[in-house]
Order: C-alpha cells, then structure tokens, then sequence
C-alpha cells in the first residue's frame, strides 16, 4: 500500500498532466489566429536566442553551399583560362595555316602532327596523310613560318617527315639579298645546340649580316625556291679561309606545330611570295585596306548614281504629266497653232521657267528610254 | 529512478547541449526530416529521469516551442509532447531497467509515438499519414536512437545508466 507521501506525489504528477493537458487542449480549440499570435510571441520572445541560433546555423550551411559554387565556379574559370592561351595559340596557327594555303600556288596535302612522347620527336614527325592522299617520299612539309622537313616515308594514311633536327636533313639555301649561297644543315654541336641550324658552305669573300633570312634555293629538286629556313643570328667559324659557317636561328619549330602542309607538287615554282616577310605581309595587310577602301568608295558613288537616276527619272514622269495635262483634249484641231497665236497659256511654275533643266531632264529621259 | 545519483548540473549541462545541437547542428545535417531531433532525446532523457508530473509539464514546454516554431496546428505539439512525456516516465517507471539498448529503444520508439499524435491531432490527410508514418517518423526514430545510444555511452554516469546489454 501506498503511502501518503506516495500518493501525494503520484497525486501531484497527475494533476501536473491533467493541467498541461487542458492547456494543450486550450490550444488546439482556440481560433487559430489566437494561436499565431501566441506562437509570434513566443517566436518574438523566449525562443528568440533559439531561432537566431538555427538562422546562423542556416546561413552557416548557404555559406557553405555557395562557397562550394564559387569554388567550383572558380575552379571551372581557371581551368578555362587556362585553355584559352592555347586555344588563341591553335587558332592563330590555323589562321596562318589557312593564309598560307591561300598563298600557295602549288598543290598540297594539309596535315596533323602527331606528336609522341619520345625523346626523339621533334625530329621526325608522324603526320596524318599518307599515300591515299597523294603524299610521297621527298614531298616539302612546311608551317607557316617556314621549311619544317621533308617526308620520309609515308603509309596509306600517315607518314613520317624528316625535320630540319633530324642529323642528315640538307638543304640548299640562300640569303634573301641573294649575296651568298650554302647549304643549311642540323647544329649538332655543343656551342650552338641542338635546337639551331647552321648555313654552311658560304664563300669566305661573302659576309652575311645578323638577321639575314635565308630561303631555300629550289636546287636539289627537293624543295622549291623560297621557304624561309631560319634566320642569321651569328658566325659560328671559319674554315682555312675558304667557308665561313653561320648559325641560324630556325623558321619553324617541329616540336610545337600542330599542322603542316604537304607540297606535293614538283618544285618547280617559286613560292617566295607564299612566305613574306613581315614587312611585305604588312605591305599585304595595308594593300587590303586600301582595297576595302577603295571599294567602299565605289560603292559610294554606285549608290550615288543611282540615286540620282531615280530624281531624273521621276522628274522626268512629272514633265510629261505637266505636258499631257496640258495638250488638247480628244477632237481639237491637230493643227498646232503657233506659238504667237496661241491662246495664253497658264502661268508655269518656276521650275517650268527655267531652260536649262528641261534641256537636261529630256536629254535624260531620253538616255533613260 | 534514482534521479538523485547524477548531478542535476550535469544533466542540465547535457540537454543545454542537445539544444544547442537541435537548433545550431541539425540545419547543417543531411534531410531535416531524418535527422535526429535532439531537444526530442533531451525530453526523454529527462523523462526518464523525472517524476511523471515534471516530465509532462517539461513536455508541454517542449511542445510549446515546437508549436511556436512551426504553427500548422496549434495545440498538437504541446499535446503530443505533454502525452508522450508523461507515459515515458511513468512507463520507464513501471517497466524498464536501467538498459542502454532498452533507453535508446525506448526513445526511438516514443519518437515515432510523438509523431503519430501530432499527425493525428495536427489532421493530416490519409497519404502524407501513412507516408509519415511508414518513412520519414522511423528514419528519424531510429537516427534520434541512435544518437541516444551515443549520448546514453558517453553520459552513461550522470545519467545512471548500466552497459549491460
């Protein structure tokens, strides 16, 4: 059995929920505007430190959530500005590649390089067009900035070229003042580095400046006249008085090009102009300028010819309008009085008053019919 | 119950915590409608621990604020809570040992009981009822008893709780 202090304090606990009861009863059968207001206040009040909490946990997680978008954003940003130089890089190289081929009056063969990760690439290349598309042995590969080699083997649809790295690569050349003549070949030695070419065979009574272009000559039958192989940054030695050797700096540079051109026409032509200097593709640029102006100009006075044949024309319909208005009606006499015994006529405009532009304006309507 | 064994610091120390956690941690967790809802544990904890008349007039109070907080039908919370409070105690009371899988059991269990009240009292439609019920209430009981198991090991002393399984 129970004892009092018991059942007081089980009497206690009873009447404690019956109470949170009724309240809670109260609260569900009050007007449901009454309840808001209670819970605004509540809200307003003593669960106001409660709230403030899970608003700065709230915020905490959108901080979070759009630091993640900003870092992703960020990231995608970086990631495309990296690509970009490169992509610039590429397109200004495909541009060059498509003025080139505009320039060239021989057939090519456009091509990819296919870069490898050896050692020895840069020296010969693997390049996508083979013999089905009409590439063979000994055909010029060239980049826009110049001579890159020539091709070496070629498969069905790939190819190997020989670069001007490679150790055996030859080619004649001359400046182009045309005061000295050699033969270009691959730098092997330690002073000059691998990465340079070396003009040799240059008569020791001919001297030639630093930045000197020197093209390819056309002898050989290999490679037409006028690629631009590199240019005079030095002498590298004398031999015994009779050849002077200079070190050049190459046109183009086999282990950065992306794509290359297969002349396989025979070289017979010259293609000095497909590869001008930078004064002459300036020269170039201007001349197109010039061109564009001028054929702006033409169009100009096209249009203002034109304009100036619709005022004829239809001042020339208003004139014949005046005179139809003004002859005889149907039935007159055909006879056309003379003009002291004609009747008076009505006063004409001022513009009918003046000689000059009536003489113009039917010799117009004249040339016009 | 032996509500005297534990600092009542202590515990108050703990339920200030799970507070905190309800309103500072759980917008940061994953789906608010599966995460644990700590003042919930604190209630029962407290429950538990207290006389039948102070767990439910601590329930109501509970119910208070969430009505406050989220007024769809007012009056349901506090009467859910109120109810769930108090049978908690006298319940725990009555049947249980001081068993920490029993507590943590018992706390999912009476979340679950929680909801269906409110549900209930708060006039939800047959659909949302059964999907509450059957979903997103035992997903929610059982993250909160897991929590309780985790509170209830780490606090095991201040609330008197045996390890025995």
């Amino acid at each position: 059995m129970a004892s009092a202090s018991d059942r007081s304090y089980t009497r206690r606990d009873t009447v404690l929920f019956l109470v949170c009861l009724a309240l809670s009863i109260v609260g569900l059968v009050v007007p449901p505007g009454i309840g808001l207001s209670v819970a605004d206040t509540l809200r307003e009040t003593a669960l106001a430190p409660l709230v403030w909490l899970q608003a700065r946990a709230q915020e905490g997680r959108t901080s979070r959530e759009r630091f993640r978008e900003l870092t992703a954003q960020r990231d995608s940003s970086a990631y495309l500005a990296q690509g970009l130089p490169s992509l610039l890089a590429e397109n200004e190289r495909l541009r060059q590649l498509l003025s080139l081929s505009r320039r060239l009056s021989s057939a090519y063969v456009a091509a990819e390089v296919l870069h490898q990760s050896q050692a020895t690439d840069g020296r010969t290349l693997l390049l996508s067009a083979g013999s089905s598309q009409g590439v063979s042995p000994f055909d010029p590969v060239v980049a826009p900035e110049g001579l890159i080699g020539v091709v070496l083997s070629t498969g069905a649809r790939t190819s190997i070229a020989m670069t001007w790295a490679h150790p055996e690569f030859r080619v004649s050349a001359f400046t182009v003042t045309g005061n000295a003549a050699g033969v270009v070949a691959p730098s092997l030695s330690a002073t000059t580095g691998e990465g340079a070419l070396e003009f040799r065979g240059v008569p020791y009574r001919d001297s030639v400046p630093a930045g000197s272009l020197v093209l390819s000559s056309g002898l050989g039958g290999v490679y037409p006249k006028g690629i631009p192989v590199g240019t005079v940054t030095g002498l590298v030695r004398e031999q015994a008085g009779w050849e002077r050797v200079y070190r050049l700096l190459p046109a183009a540079n086999p282990g950065s090009v992306g794509h290359v051109l297969i002349l396989v026409a025979p070289p017979s032509s010259d293609l000095a102009k497909a590869f001008p200097s930078d004064s002459l593709l300036e020269a170039l640029r201007l001349d197109s300028l010039l061109r564009a102006r001028r054929a702006d100009s033409l169009a100009q006075a096209a249009r203002e010819v034109a304009a100036a044949r619709r005022d004829s024309i239809a001042r020339a319909r208003r004139r014949a309008a005046a005179r139809d208005s003004a002859a005889p009606p149907a039935g007159a006499p055909t006879a056309t009085p003379a003009p002291a015994q004609a009747p008076p006529a009505p006063k004409p405009s001022p513009a009918a008053q003046t000689p000059a532009p009536v003489r113009r304006d039917s010799a117009r309507g004249d040339s016009i019919r | 119950m032996m509500p005297t064994r534990a600092n009542r610091l202590q515990v108050a120390l703990v339920l200030l915590i799970l507070v905190v956690l309800q309103f500072y941690l759980r917008p940061r967790l994953w789906g608010p409608r599966v995460s644990p809802d700590f003042v919930f544990l604190g209630l029962i904890l407290f429950a538990l621990r207290s006389s039948p008349g102070v767990a439910a007039l601590a329930g109501f109070l509970v119910g208070v604020a969430t009505d406050a907080l989220t007024p769809a039908r007012f009056g349901a919370g506090m009467m859910a809570h109120t109810v769930v409070g108090y049978v908690a105690s006298w319940a725990r009371a009555v049947f249980f040992a001081d068993n920490i899988l029993v507590n943590a059991a018992f706390v999912g269990v009476a979340l679950w009981v929680r909801d269906l009240f409110m549900l209930l009292l708060g006039g939800a439609g047959d659909r949302p009822l059964f999907t509450e019920l059957t979903v997103y209430s035992p997903l929610e009981a059982l993250a909160t008893a897991a929590f309780a198991l985790l509170v209830l090991m780490a606090f095991r002393q201040w609330f008197a709780i045996r390890l025995d399984v």
